[in-house]
């Protein structure tokens, strides 16, 4: 009955979402504003049907109705109530209707009022974002319903899965599920995938505003595009907390002592992230300047259809990942999708070339300007090599014949070289003037940090002596924090000269400045990640040793005393095996690690659990990988010693951080958006806000 | 904005200039996202174009766990079973025990079984093998280029070799009496030069 309800629930706002998009796309060909409003009305009626959908697969989900086929896919008996509930998102039909309906979420908050600018631009605004929540929801309605039930054919041992009841059919419904994948079953189910969904959701709405300021012409002026921004860092900033904590999760669960695997489902959650990155530089410029209109149009073109590549090749089966989503009636239908998005964006924007026209030329390659072209292209490059990376089992198939997957080496040392330019640039760009900067004042500015970063990266590397690549690597590191550092000192002392405290001077520079600073500091969040990603390239140590009870192992500065190993029941139906060991720093006794191995009865599937110690320098990370079957007498076990890695979840909280005081919306003054934009004089060594 | 201060003379120039750039720089974008789709395209029409159950059947080498290496195309003449398997999967349990009987009783008249452990770990494998009291051949699938071959989908699945090195259908799922006997008595009913 219930289901019922939220079956047509759906149905109502698939209608909905059909009606919005073909009648705003008719009042704004028609320019019949009434059409319009009728549009906006059906696209904010939408959500709350969606709601409901969303509500009753979930209480389903909770309670167990097991007569709904999904709920049967991803929930069971053993599950606790946390886990039955984020299986929402733990299956196919229930994570497409969770996409749906946060799209539908993303654009009825933007026309939850009245727009008085910008106006021209709703119409297809709301064609082009609503078309796309149409998709996602037809899909949930024709190929994977989360309301499908299960039948059985009397005197066959066939289940079909179907909405309404095949002819001859009875309803089928078993006593418990088939529960979640192991793999999710974890705390991370809360946090990593609705950030994610989020992200890529979000991503539609910069995109809608790009294509409708194509479609009117809009794009000739240039405030649709501060909109846009602004809803690009709000699908930013969750792409960015769903990948420090896609990457937490797999340190805490996969058990292979890392954190990043570059597996296409992260790369394909990376791409974007990497454009979306570019465009929220590169619209600076064309703010500011009008420069790079192109660029940022094509930028939110790439990020949005670079989100829909990476949902495509890993829904799909195309491409295999670690994330094994099973094949299905999807990928034709995306298909067609796709490469209508692609090819329909992409006519449009050589169509409107004309309205994207620089009015400034670049003036000098040492510049402000010429540091965001550059930093544009640098981007696009990683892009380009993640990219090929990524499809590159597809072209070898295609041409050779066999799979051939390209591994982590190809990635790290491909985009290696380019992330450190850009870690070099980030740290540079904010000295650069606009239009023209003189070296030997570029040079003064940098002086300081670059003797203190030099001679830190010198003393380390003199009583470190190991992996030469490293030095480099930790004097850019330092490098770039000096500089940002120095930036802040410079504000500072700049205020304290008129009699400010230096805590105030601090908190009015942040305030006044807030996209400025806020970004410095997500800079320095990027930096301390990058961190992470030294410490895993050059200075992880990993021993693999049986040892008996009562036995040590060693790796640096730590050894590991194997004491116990027991085996209990734990929740959600799996058998734990746990082994209780000591850990020495030094000889001096630091703590007791229990790793684990749960093996999952029903799906017969084991799951290493390690231990970790975390500390900002190092973490120690400790994996039960075997056993005696008899007298539980000697294990094996691989311990990994991993620096810096803290630093990456530390940084990931400053980028947050960061991200939040450049973004909070400003509370007093309403931004003048009716009035043109004023084009800010050129002004040597400010701006970077 | 910028197109209204521009002179006259410096548009002109300018469109002189551009028509050749766009062409170009159309082509080869657009190039790239038809190269892009149409890779695509083929990788889904490949992952979903099914299980291979007729023609000639992929030839593979396989090792077994003991060492052992077999050919298909060595096996000419003789009627091929090849089961997909894993220790994980619980329909494999299934069907287990109906394979071995049924290679039991066949092996005398040269049929060949060919146990294909798609990934799976050795240990759980080994102990499977041994639950099961398995005799005839089962090897696992390195890189997993055996499945990709039979565009498997999932385990279990058997697939049938005539004598003469065509396939003759394909089982997905578990087996169950007797479909396996059925079926080797018709694939050795079959005339081989």
């Amino acid at each position: 009955m219930l289901a019922d309800i939220g079956l047509m629930a759906l149905v109502v706002g698939f209608i909905l979402a059909v009606y919005a998009t073909a009648v705003s796309a008719w009042g704004g060909w028609r320019q019949e504003w009434r059409w319009v409003e009728s549009a906006r009305r059906a696209t904010l009626l939408t959500v709350p049907f969606l709601t409901i959908s969303v509500v009753i697969v979930t209480y389903s989900l909770f309670v167990m109705d097991f007569s709904l086929a999904y709920v049967v896919d991803v929930s069971s008996q053993a599950m606790s109530p946390f886990l039955r509930l984020t299986a929402l998102w733990g299956g196919q039909s229930g994570s497409v209707l969770f996409w749906a309906w946060l799209m539908s979420g993303f654009v009825a908050a933007v026309l939850w009022r009245k727009w008085d600018r910008d106006r021209d631009l709703m119409p297809y605004f709301i064609t082009v974002a609503m078309l796309t929540t149409a998709f996602f929801t037809g899909i949930v309605v024709f190929i994977t319903n989360p309301f499908a039930r299960l039948w059985h054919i009397p005197g066959t041992t066939e289940l079909i899965t179907a909405v309404f009841q095949p002819t001859g059919a009875v309803p089928y419904i078993p006593q418990d599920g088939q529960g979640l994948n192991p793999l999710l079953r974890h705390f991370g189910m809360i946090g990593h995938p609705p950030t994610t969904y989020l992200g890529f959701t979000g991503f539609v709405i910069p995109y809608a505003f790009a294509i409708s300021a194509l479609l009117t012409g809009k794009s000739r002026s240039d405030e649709w595009i501060r909109t846009s921004r602004r809803w690009t860092l709000v699908a930013w900033i969750f792409l960015s907390i769903g990948l420090v904590l896609g990457g937490r999760w797999a340190y805490d669960v996969l058990g292979w002592g890392g954190f990043w695997a570059w597996d296409p489902v992260e790369n394909a959650m990376l791409m974007p992230w990497l454009t979306g990155t570019a465009f929220l530089h590169s619209v600076m410029m064309t703010e500011k300047r009008g420069m790079l209109k192109v660029w940022s149009v094509s930028l939110i073109i790439l990020t949005y259809s670079l989100s829909l590549f990476g949902t495509f090749i890993t829904r799909t089966g195309v491409i295999s990942s670690v994330h094994s989503f099973s094949k299905s009636a999807l990928g034709p239908v995306f298909f067609v999708f796709i490469g209508i998005t692609f090819v329909a964006s992409l006519w449009l924007l050589f169509k409107r070339l004309d309205t994207l026209k620089s009015e400034h030329e670049l003036e000098s390659f040492l510049s402000r300007e010429s540091a965001f072209v550059l930093q544009n292209v640098l981007f696009l490059a990683i892009t380009f090599v993640v990219f090929l990376g990524t499809v590159f089992p597809l072209l070898s198939e295609l041409v050779t014949g066999t799979k051939i997957t390209v591994g982590p080496p190809y990635f790290q040392k491909a985009t290696g070289p380019l992330f450190a330019a850009l870690v070099l640039l980030m740290g540079l760009a904010p000295l650069f003037a606009w239009r023209k900067q003189a070296a030997s004042r570029l040079g003064r500015a940098a002086l300081a940090p670059l003797v203190g970063s030099v001679v830190w990266a010198g003393i380390w590397g003199y009583t470190h002596r190991m992996h030469p690549a490293s030095y480099f690597a930790l004097w850019l590191v330092a490098f770039v924090v000096m500089l940002i550092l120095f930036e802040f000192i410079k504000g500072i002392q700049a205020r304290m000269k008129r009699g400010e405290n230096p805590l105030i001077a601090l908190a009015h520079l942040m305030g006044r400045n807030r996209r400025r600073y806020g970004g410095y500091i997500i800079h320095l969040g990027v930096v301390m990640i990058g961190l992470g990603f030294i410490g895993d390239a050059y200075f992880q140590q990993e021993t693999q040793v049986a040892l008996a009870q009562g036995e040590s192992l060693t790796l640096g500065a730590y050894s590991l005393r194997f004491d116990n190993l027991e085996m209990y029941p734990g929740s959600d139906g799996r058998e734990v095996l746990e082994a209780t060991t000591s850990l020495f720093k030094n000889g001096e006794f630091v703590r007791t690690l229990k790793p684990r191995r749960d093996f999952f009865v029903v799906q017969q599937q084991p799951m290493t659990i390690p231990a970790v110690y975390p500390t900002p320098a190092e973490d120690v990370y400790v994996l039960l990988v075997g056993w005696e079957e008899i007298g539980f007498g000697a294990s094996t076990f691989r311990m990994f010693l991993n620096p810096l890695i803290s630093w990456t979840w530390t940084g990931g909280f400053v980028l947050i951080l960061g991200t939040l005081i450049a973004a909070w919306p400003e509370g007093r003054k309403k931004r003048a958006y009716a009035l043109a934009p004023g084009r800010l004089q050129p002004q040597p060594g400010l701006g970077g806000d | 904005m910028a197109d209204l201060v521009t002179k006259p003379g410096e548009l002109a120039g300018q469109e002189a200039d551009v028509p050749n750039r766009f062409r170009l720089s159309t082509l080869v974008i657009f190039g790239f996202v038809f190269g892009l789709l149409a890779l695509l395209g083929w990788g889904l029409v490949q992952v979903n174009s099914g299980q291979v159950d007729s023609g000639m059947a992929p030839d593979f080498t396989i090792t077994s766990f003991e060492g052992e290496t077999i050919t298909l195309s060595d096996l000419r003449g003789q009627v091929v079973i090849i089961n997909f398997w894993a220790s994980w999967c619980p329909p494999c349990r299934e069907e287990a025990p109906y394979l071995e009987a049924t290679w039991r009783k066949y092996q005398e008249q040269g049929v060949v079984f060919i146990g294909v452990d798609y990934v799976d770990t050795e240990k759980e494998a080994l102990a499977y093998i041994e639950e099961f009291d398995i005799t005839y051949f089962n090897g696992p699938d390195l890189g997993t280029r055996i499945s990709h071959d039979y565009r498997m989908d999932g385990v279990p699945e058997t697939y049938y070799v005539a004598k003469n090195g065509e396939l003759r259908g394909v089982k997905i799922g578990p087996l169950a009496p007797p479909e396996l006997d059925e079926k080797i008595e018709e694939l050795l009913a079959e005339q081989y030069p």
